[in-house]
């Protein structure tokens, strides 16, 4: 028993028929096809009737045909490896002469910027070491002026004491006096 | 040149639309039938002796549906991802309508590119462009009867295809 009858089939074929694709797209794609034949038939007609096609031709035809001449007619490529030995011997051989050329220069560069160095820190410590000391007496001296005057008020403090004993000592010897008087009458 | 290119605006003109829905409905895909659409004009703008066709229309016709089932053929070959299968043109509007449609319709369209190129011819003019048997008959340098006989014959064979596949 057959499962797709000839209606089936005539269904599935008008439902094929039914399919239509929108206007904007038909629109579309024939004005797409419009500009591709027009195009291509440009091309074609320029192709055929332009003489530049046929003298562009011509020229890429020579300018090929110089590029075979050229490279046959070049001399054979260098070998590399050969170039690369000499081009390190060459330089090795020159490089050796220079570099105790250069290990001396750079040898007294560095001596001369050591002494330089060592002159220049020697100074700056010279001037700190003088300024230092200039600092140092001058703080004995403030000190020492310190002491003078507190010595200075000590001496006029105790003349002073010493003054006033005197006139006490003198004081008491009065009452003294005057007391031996009064026990004597 | 001149004349070759008035003919081709003129068969644009008169028959672009109906080449366009052909080429529509033979690939479900309005993308691919304007891309077919393109190279269907090229060919025929580079034609060599399109001084020997008789009838424009039909030629254009024929041409076009061997483009799109060329295009078929092809088609099979490529496996698309499921994320690059466009959408199938279709009237329906429900997605599983669409999809037993579409599903049917590639059935058919496989089966119909399996045919010989005369019955296939006939089968596409009388039933996918509804087109009378007098006029397929006139296109394809035939009676109505051979035509007649050329599309039952294709039937017949369409069903075996589809039975064999199923």
């Amino acid at each position: 028993m057959s499962n797709i009858d000839e209606n089936e089939i005539l269904r599935r074929l008008e439902k094929l028929s039914q399919i239509k694709p929108t206007s904007e797209s038909t629109e579309r794609a024939i004005n797409r096809a419009r500009l591709g034949f027009t195009w291509g038939t440009v091309t074609r007609s320029y192709k055929i009737k332009s003489p530049i096609f046929k003298f562009a031709a011509v020229a890429v035809l020579l300018i090929c045909a110089g590029y075979i001449i050229g490279r046959v007619l070049s001399p054979q490529p260098v070998d590399i490896e050969q170039l690369r030995a000499e081009i390190e011997a060459s330089l090795k051989s020159s490089l050796a002469a220079s570099c105790e050329q250069i290990k001396n220069e750079l040898h007294q560069q560095v001596q001369r910027d050591l002494t330089e160095f060592a002159a220049q820190t020697l100074a700056a410590s010279t001037t700190m070491t003088d300024q230092r000391l200039m600092e140092l007496i001058r703080l004995i001296d403030a000190a020492r002026m310190q002491d003078y005057l507190r010595v200075a008020a000590a001496i006029e403090k105790i003349e002073m004491d010493k003054t006033k004993l005197g006139n006490s000592l003198i004081a008491l010897a009065s009452r003294t006096n005057e007391l031996s008087r009064n026990e004597q009458n | 040149m001149e004349n070759r290119q008035e003919k081709l605006f003129e068969l644009l003109d008169k028959s672009g639309a109906s080449l366009y829905a052909l080429l529509t409905k033979l690939t479900l895909r309005e993308d691919v039938a304007e891309e077919l659409m393109q190279e269907l004009f090229i060919k025929l703008s580079n034609h060599k002796e399109l001084r020997k066709i008789g009838n424009w229309n039909a030629y254009a016709h024929r041409v076009a549906i061997n483009l799109a089932f060329d295009w078929r053929r092809k088609q099979k070959r490529i496996c698309l991802s499921l994320n690059n299968v466009p959408e199938i043109a279709s009237n329906e509007k429900s997605p599983l309508s669409n999809l037993i449609n579409s599903e049917e319709s590639q059935e058919m369209l496989d089966a119909i590119r399996q045919l010989n190129k005369a019955p296939r011819q006939a089968i596409v003019m009388r039933y996918i462009q509804q087109q009378p048997y007098e006029d397929i008959a006139e296109q394809m340098n035939k009676n109505s009867h051979q035509v007649r006989a050329l599309c039952h014959k294709a039937i017949n064979r369409l069903r075996d295809l589809l039975e064999r596949k199923r």
